[in-house]
C-alpha cells in the first residue's frame, strides 16, 4: 500500500496534490490581496516571492486602518516582509459585498 | 508517503526560490543608492537612500529622516535597521 | 575573508563593525533609547555598551484632567549589555567618508 502511494512522485504523472507555495507561485503577474497579521492589507502585482513568503509587488495600494477610518497609501514596488503575511487571495477570487 | 512528498516539495519549492531570489536581488539591486521608505510594525517610516541590505531584511540608509503619522521626528546621518521590525520596502522606479 | 577593505560597507552589519569604540545611538522597543560606547556586538545585534545614557520615554494620564504627560526618564549606567531582540535602529556618529 505504501509503495502504490509513493510511487506517483516518482513517474511523471501529474501530481493531484498543490503545494501552497505552487499555488502563490500561479499568481505571479496578477493582482493579488494580503492581509497582515494586523489590521493592515495589502494589493498589488505579484512580481516575486520567496519560501519565507516575503513577497515583491509593484502598484501597491496599503490600506491602514485608523480610527479615522480606512486610510490608503499607493506605492510604485514594495518588498514586504514575510513575518506578518497572514493571508495571500488571488485579486479576481473575490466577490466583494458593499 | 513521507518520505517522497518532501522531496517533490524541494523539487519544485527550489524551483520557484532561485527565481523569486533573483526577484528579491533584482529589487535590491534597483533600489540601492536611491530613495527608499521603509515602515517597520510599528507605523514608523524612514525616508532615505538605500546603502545595502542583507536575507534577514537588515537595511542600511544613509540621509534617513524618522517619520512617525507624517511628521518628521528625527534625522540620522546613518542608520541601521535590524530586520525583524521591517514590514516593507519600498522603491519607486526610475522617472 | 577578513582581508577585504576596512572602509566598506557590503553587509549592514558592516555599518556596525565600523562603530566599535564609537559612541552609538540605539533605539529599542518601548520608547528607550540608548547612547554609548560600543565595545562588541554579534548577528543577533547583542551588544555590549558602556558609559550609558537611557532614556526611557513614559506617558502617564492625569487622573483628573485626562491629559497626557510625557516624561523622560534618564539614568546612567557604566556597563550594559543589550539583547538584540528589543532593537530597531543604531545611528553611529556621521562617518567621515
Amino acid at each position: 500500500m505504501s509503495t502504490e502511494v509513493a510511487s506517483p512522485p516518482t513517474s511523471n504523472t501529474p501530481t493531484t496534490q498543490i503545494l501552497p507555495l505552487e499555488l502563490i507561485e500561479k499568481c505571479i503577474g496578477s493582482r493579488i490581496w494580503i492581509c497582515m497579521k494586523n489590521e493592515k492589507e495589502f494589493v498589488g502585482t505579484l512580481l516575486g516571492f520567496d519560501t519565507y513568503v516575503n513577497i515583491f509587488l509593484k502598484d501597491v495600494i496599503e490600506y491602514e486602518n485608523t480610527p479615522e477610518g480606512t486610510k490608503q497609501i499607493k506605492l510604485e514596488y514594495i518588498l514586504l516582509n514575510g513575518n506578518h503575511v497572514c493571508l495571500v487571495i488571488y485579486r479576481s477570487s473575490v466577490i466583494i459585498i458593499d | 508517503m513521507s518520505a517522497v512528498a518532501p522531496s517533490t516539495t524541494s523539487a519544485s519549492g527550489g524551483a520557484a526560490t532561485s527565481n523569486n531570489n533573483n526577484a528579491q536581488f533584482n529589487f535590491f539591486k534597483m533600489c540601492i543608492g536611491r530613495p527608499v521608505v521603509v515602515k517597520l510594525n510599528n507605523g514608523v517610516e524612514y525616508r532615505g537612500i538605500l546603502e545595502v541590505v542583507d536575507g534577514n531584511m537588515n537595511i542600511v540608509m544613509e540621509q534617513t529622516e524618522e517619520y512617525l503619522n507624517g511628521q518628521l521626528k528625527t534625522k540620522y546621518g546613518d542608520c541601521f535597521l535590524r530586520g525583524n521590525n521591517v514590514l516593507y520596502i519600498s522603491a519607486q522606479s526610475k522617472k | 575573508m577578513e582581508k577585504r577593505d576596512e572602509g566598506t560597507i557590503e553587509e549592514p552589519l558592516d555599518l556596525i563593525r565600523l562603530s566599535l569604540d564609537e559612541r552609538i545611538f540605539v533605539k529599542m522597543r518601548q520608547d528607550r533609547e540608548l547612547r554609548g560606547k560600543l565595545h562588541a556586538y554579534d548577528q543577533h545585534l547583542n551588544m555590549i555598551l558602556s558609559d550609558v545614557e537611557e532614556t526611557i520615554r513614559v506617558v502617564e494620564k492625569d487622573e483628573e484632567t485626562d491629559e497626557e504627560i510625557v516624561k523622560s526618564i534618564k539614568r546612567k549606567i557604566k556597563m550594559l549589555f543589550v539583547r538584540g531582540d528589543g532593537v530597531i535602529l543604531i545611528s553611529p556618529p556621521l562617518r567621515s567618508n
